[in-house]
């Protein structure tokens, strides 16, 4: 049956915030479930009892996938609740992905603000694999604060074989790094649109001004990748919650390249 | 050439018909509405349902799966779907056609929903002929509707021609006497004008209609073709069992876009009136090279405040 979900076995939790988790799930041997080997397509995880929600994937290999979770639902906050040898229910993978191998040869800007970071890591992970597919990879993640900075160990890695830029929204006065908000750490990088591809994910807001950015610093709109968060219910364009313009996040998205949704209407 | 039926013969025809299975008509009790028939005296076909016929596709509430959370192993059960075959008799061709535009949603090639496939296969669909059009809000002169179903039926007095839209339509009115006669199209009064509306988002003809939308959902409840869902899985008393269900939906209400952690997309109640009939006359038609709406009217009659979206667009200043 079309929803029917399959166990995975949590083998890892990682504390990433106080209100938000890794989870690194075991695909389980028997089942022969597709995971995607392009990054940006996503789950829907059951509680059951409590209902579904859609997770981006965040890495993923043959043998495991990996989900960040936030706790701001009555899902979320009963699935970062779970621990290691516990089981998530899952169905999929939907949706569109970044056309990875299409992008070959490519450098990538990756944009990301708050949770919206977790599709575009499942980038980052796959480039790291493949670091030598890929020109030059400029990564610029944006969070509120301090506190609220995802996937820290990865970071470290990523700062010194990408070109990492990290910044928080508000910080008190002994924090080292960089304030201020990522369109504007975006614009200071003073890159051009040569031989690029950027990929966008995070709040509306944030996904609205760094277009703008990106359009004066010359990209055009098929160099862009957006990923939209809507309330999916089906994952598979029946149940209509989730459409925009006609257009199914969960099915026509929720990778979109920015020429197919500019100018689409809620 | 179709063939005739008296109509002191119809009760028979439809018992031969719908034998060994159900016969879904319009029986008048507190309203005229599709449903299961028990008596073939209790048919009505004066006037027209104002429920259409899609909770026979897709009901208001299915159940999915039972739940118990005492098995962790196998904490859902899949639930079997049953269903007797069955015939509709009396659906008007705006049905039938709200079922070919669903079967886009419900039957894509990558996915199908179980339910509504079965149903599909499972059902004949008879249809009668609109003459005259059964509500002063009917519409579907405009909306160029298909001849879709495995019998039409068109009153003549005292007898029935009977056309066959399908092979299957063809051998269920074989014995029948054959008959020569051209069914008239349906003639509405009510008229929707321009069709392509993508340039009139910010008209102000919306407006006047807008403001008297309660965004109560009958609209979406009564049309033909929508059949938004939400899914939802709730829990017995004693915390362990429950199902997982799909229940009806509707784009009208303010909470149909609201993601965890509150936000919501479509906010404003206008923006959720022109979803409904962008989605209806634009973005079904850029997917699927068709209309959405089968201009029944049952979205303008349902209405409490007798919203009329075909006013809106008749009336867009160009």
């Amino acid at each position: 049956m079309l929803f029917n979900a399959t166990p995975f076995r949590i083998v890892k939790k990682e504390k990433q915030t106080e209100d938000t988790y890794l989870f690194r799930l075991e695909k389980p041997k028997k089942e022969k479930i597709k995971l995607c080997y392009e990054p940006g397509e996503f789950f829907l995880v059951s509680v059951p009892g409590i209902g579904e929600a859609p997770f981006s994937v965040c890495a993923c290999s043959k043998d495991f996938i990996e989900f960040n979770i936030r706790g701001l639902g009555d899902v979320t906050n009963h699935l970062i609740k779970l621990k290691p040898g516990d089981y998530l229910w899952l169905r999929g993978p939907y949706g569109t992905s970044y056309p990875m191998k299409e992008l070959k040869g490519n450098s990538l800007v990756i944009i990301g603000g708050g949770t919206g970071v977790a599709p575009l890591r499942g980038v980052l992970k796959y480039v790291e694999e493949r670091r030598a597919d890929y020109d030059r990879v400029h990564a610029f993640f944006g969070f509120r604060d301090p506190n609220e900075i995802l996937f820290k160990k990865d970071m470290k890695l990523w700062n010194r074989i990408f070109d990492l830029n990290l910044t928080v929204d508000k910080a008190p006065k002994s924090y080292k790094g960089r304030v201020g908000l990522v369109t504007k750490v975006v614009e200071e990088s003073g890159l051009n649109n040569k031989n690029k591809i950027a990929m966008v994910c995070g709040p509306p807001i944030m996904i609205k001004f760094t277009i703008q950015t990106l359009e004066k610093m010359g990209f055009h709109h098929d160099q862009i990748f957006v990923s939209f968060e809507r309330r999916m219910k089906c994952g598979v364009g029946m149940c209509g919650h989730c459409m925009i313009s006609g257009k199914y996040v969960c099915k026509d998205g929720p990778v979109f390249r920015y020429n197919k949704v500019k100018g689409i209407r809620e | 050439m179709g063939k005739v039926l008296e109509k002191k013969r119809l009760n028979e025809f439809l018992s031969k018909v719908s034998k060994g299975g159900d016969l879904i008509a319009p029986v008048k009790r507190d309203t005229l509405r599709f449903e299961i028939v028990k008596d073939f005296n209790d048919i009505c076909l004066e006037g027209r349902p104002l429920f259409p016929v899609k909770k026979f596709f897709s009901p208001a509430k299915e159940d999915l799966f039972n739940l118990n959370l005492t098995n962790k192993n196998k904490p859902f059960d899949e639930e079997k779907i049953k269903l007797k075959p069955r015939v509709i008799f009396g659906g008007r061709l705006c049905d039938f056609n709200g079922l070919l535009k669903l079967d886009k949603l419900f039957l894509s090639e990558e996915y199908q929903d179980d339910y509504y496939k079965l149903a599909r296969e499972n059902t004949l669909l008879l249809g009668i002929n609109c003459d005259p059009a059964p509500s002063e809000y009917c519409f579907c002169e405009s909306m160029d509707l298909e001849k879709y179903y495995d019998l039409f039926f068109h009153d003549m007095g005292d007898k029935y021609y009977i056309e066959a839209g399908s092979e299957k339509g063809k051998t269920l009115i074989i014995d029948l006497e054959d008959y020569d006669f051209t069914i008239p199209s349906i003639k509405c009064e009510k008229k929707l004008y321009t069709k392509d509306i993508s340039k009139y988002y910010d008209d102000s003809a919306w407006d006047k209609e807008n403001d008297k939308c309660l965004s109560c959902g009958k609209c979406t409840a009564h049309c033909t073709t929508c059949l938004c869902f939400d899914m939802i899985d709730e829990l017995e008393a004693d915390v362990k069992h429950g199902k997982r269900f799909k229940e009806w939906d509707s784009c009208q209400f303010l909470n149909f876009t609201e993601v965890a952690g509150g936000a919501i997309f479509r906010k404003d109640r206008i923006n959720r009136f022109k979803h409904r009939i962008y989605h209806k006359l634009q973005y079904f038609r850029e997917k699927f090279d068709m209309d959405m709406c089968t201009g029944c009217g049952r979205c303008i009659e349902s209405c409490p405040r007798l919203i009329d979206f075909t006013e809106v667009i008749n009336n867009f200043k160009d």
